[in-house]
């Protein structure tokens, strides 16, 4: 176990006023380009990923924290106003946000999305701290068979629960490791795949790959539905009783149970990997409704249904964490985005990162307590003003953010090289997306990739390429009997779906 | 597009597979003697699965719908001016090109308001400026 002085010092560094001040900043920008509609916290965290280079790796990490969970928060302003989420997740708090909006009370659904998103944030981060130590002393039994197997597994699932086909996920899964095993390989170190490109040679670079994939495909995709048209401002109409504009305790304490099972429904959802927070906030909306004395007026202003969708979809953020720091393994795009962030610092998440980095991990959960707290503090004082972020043109947003890009790729990447490769994946993410292959499987398989093919040239290592030793493994043949039961499960699932 | 859109995509991966299997594999993967896993044994097993996933893909489409042609078209011309951004930024600069780049780029989105022009052409490639130069000690492309 983690020693006590270590979790002390880790908190310390947390709470130092640099660390605060990023947080700060990055809940600031999370909350601005949440309430942009198709910016998004996911984009903002491509982008900003190059531009944490010169920091501490804390400061770095708990910035790119910050920028997530403000995201989450600030995603629910568009919802809730106009009806159009600035992110999935906020899909369903539109359901019963827009109505209340409509009603001249849309200061009362902001705030009660802020707090509820606030509550649930809090109660998965709190899970996180008390959970992933202990995983991670059992995830450190595993050799390098299990985690063949592990990883196999989380294929397996990730592509059978992410999009509407098994096929598609599967392909996007090799496609990711195929442009993973560009560069050198990991057992003779020979050149494979570089097409005479020495720059290749170290890999593709990470900030390429991710910012072309999530950030600059998506732009342009909505700049191409958007051509020839600006988004035109939103017009607010609101009530004169001040009671209108706040929530007040009693209703926020009539919410408790409906948010206390959102946050337990995005708890168990973030740590699954591949599921992710828009489902987790549609599930809780169709528990609360179907536990109401009164489902009827769901969808048309109800705060629980507010409370459901916002508890949920921000609780995942906390236990997103929880495969990614014992196992290494990212369970969603964000997380991926924060395991990028810890390579670029020469850091591999993972079983060991709470022996060699435990200051970092408790110095992370420490940030991500105190981003609850801006969170809600930001969130307060700002929603007003980022109800006036909503109505910002898409035209400089766009063109803002793909200069943020080049120039972001371009540093981390020492050149133009780093940026043509960039719109590369753009356009390849772009056509990807548009003939349904979830981009989210790709990116994982990306990551994992190399560690995929190290472990399983360790395990042929150790087995002296007898591949039936892995029968030896009780942990390895659980992992791939349910490898494969969960891909003919998923099979069978998607004919039924087909019929 | 209506459901061909999955035979289309699915041939694609078809053919990419038997190509990179028969053909890129062999010839730009270098061969190692002797270790546990070839340097190429990892790219064929997954040529292989892309193209049985694209044959199979072929056989038992989704419904799955894309854009229309013409949205196709736009994209098109958006990657070009991108892609000349950048060719631009490796002879000039990112000073020189990046307000002609931000220009294009909203004024094919559709802005015509001279504030929020100058806003995104001048304003914007100047914030950044000052960001990367003088706040991070960096340097622009």
């Amino acid at each position: 176990m983690v020693d006590l002085s270590i979790i002390l010092a880790g908190f310390g560094d947390a709470f130092s006023l640099t660390n605060l001040l990023f947080v700060l900043g990055g809940v600031v920008l999370g909350q601005f380009v949440g309430a942009v509609p198709g910016i998004g916290p996911i984009m903002a965290m491509a982008i900003a990923i190059p531009f944490t280079f010169a920091l501490d790796p804390l400061v770095a990490i708990s910035f790119l924290v910050g920028v997530n969970k403000g995201g989450l928060v600030g995603g629910a302003v568009p919802a809730v106003l106009m009806n159009t989420p600035g992110t999935p997740d906020a899909a369903a708090t539109a359901m019963d946000g827009y109505p209340l909006a409509k009603q001249g009370k849309p200061l009362k659904a902001t705030k009660m999305a802020l707090f509820a998103s606030v509550t649930g944030d809090t109660f998965s981060d709190i899970v996180l701290i008390t959970v992933s130590a202990p995983l991670a002393v059992l995830a450190l039994r595993m050799g390098p068979i299990e985690i063949a197997a592990l990883m196999i597994f989380a294929f397996s699932v990730l592509a059978g629960l992410i999009g509407n086909s098994l096929t598609k996920g599967i392909l996007a899964a090799a496609l990711g490791l195929l442009v993973a095993s560009i560069g050198t390989d990991p057992e003779h170190y020979t050149p494979r795949l570089i097409f005479g490109y020495w720059d290749l040679f170290d890999g593709l670079p990470l900030p390429s790959v991710a910012i072309g994939m999530l950030a600059i495909s998506e732009i342009i995709r909505r700049m191409s539905q958007s051509h020839g048209r600006v988004q035109s401002a939103i017009v607010l109409t609101e009530t004169d009783d001040p009671d209108d504009r706040r929530v007040s305790w009693a209703e926020y304490w009539s919410c408790r149970y409906t948010m206390l099972r959102g946050a337990v429904i995005g708890t168990i959802f973030g740590a699954l990997p591949g599921i992710g927070s828009t489902a987790a906030a549609f599930m809780s909306y169709a528990f609360t409704k179907a536990r109401s004395k009164d489902p009827s007026s769901f969808g048309k202003g109800n705060l629980h249904g507010i409370a459901a969708a916002e508890s949920a979809n921000s609780a995942v953020v906390g236990s997103n964490l929880i495969p990614l720091l014992t196992l290494g393994i990212p369970g969603s795009v964000s997380a991926a985005l924060i395991i990028s962030a810890f390579m670029i610092h020469g850091m591999q998440p993972g079983p060991l990162l709470f022996e060699t980095q435990g200051r970092l991990v408790y110095g992370l959960f420490g940030a991500m307590i105190m981003a609850n707290f801006i969170n809600l503090w930001v969130g307060q004082l700002g929603l007003r003003l980022w109800v006036k972020v909503v109505s910002a043109p898409e035209s400089i947003i766009f063109s803002s953010a793909i200069l943020l890009c080049f120039v972001g790729v371009s540093m981390a990447t020492n050149g133009l090289f780093g940026v043509a490769i960039m719109l590369i994946f753009a356009v390849l993410g772009y056509l990807m997306s548009s003939f349904g292959y979830p981009l989210v499987i790709f990116i994982i398989a990306f990551f994992l990739g190399p560690r995929f093919e190290k472990s399983i040239s360790q395990s042929l290592a150790l087995t002296n390429g007898d591949l039936t030793q892995v029968y030896k493994s009780p942990v390895a043949v659980a992992l791939l009997v349910l490898s494969v039961v969960s891909f003919f499960w998923f099979l069978s699932r998607g004919k039924e779906a087909q019929e | 597009m209506s459901a061909s859109a999955d035979r289309i995509s699915g041939t694609l991966f078809l053919l990419f597979g038997l190509v990179l299997y028969f053909h890129i594999i062999p010839t730009y993967v270098e061969v190692a003697e002797g270790g546990n896993l070839s340097p190429d044994t990892m790219p064929n097993i997954i040529a292989i699965v892309l193209a049985v996933g694209g044959a199979f893909l072929v056989l038992k489409p989704t419904d799955h719908r894309t854009e229309n042609l013409r949205v196709f078209a736009v994209t098109a011309a958006y990657v070009f001016v991108l892609a000349s951004g950048i060719y631009g930024m490796s002879w000039f600069g990112f000073e020189y090109v990046a307000p002609p780049l931000a220009f294009v780029i909203m004024w094919m989105i559709g802005e015509r308001r001279p504030a929020w022009l100058v806003a995104g052409v001048v304003l914007m490639p100047a914030f950044i400026w000052f960001l990367v130069i003088h706040a991070l000690g960096r340097a622009l492309p």
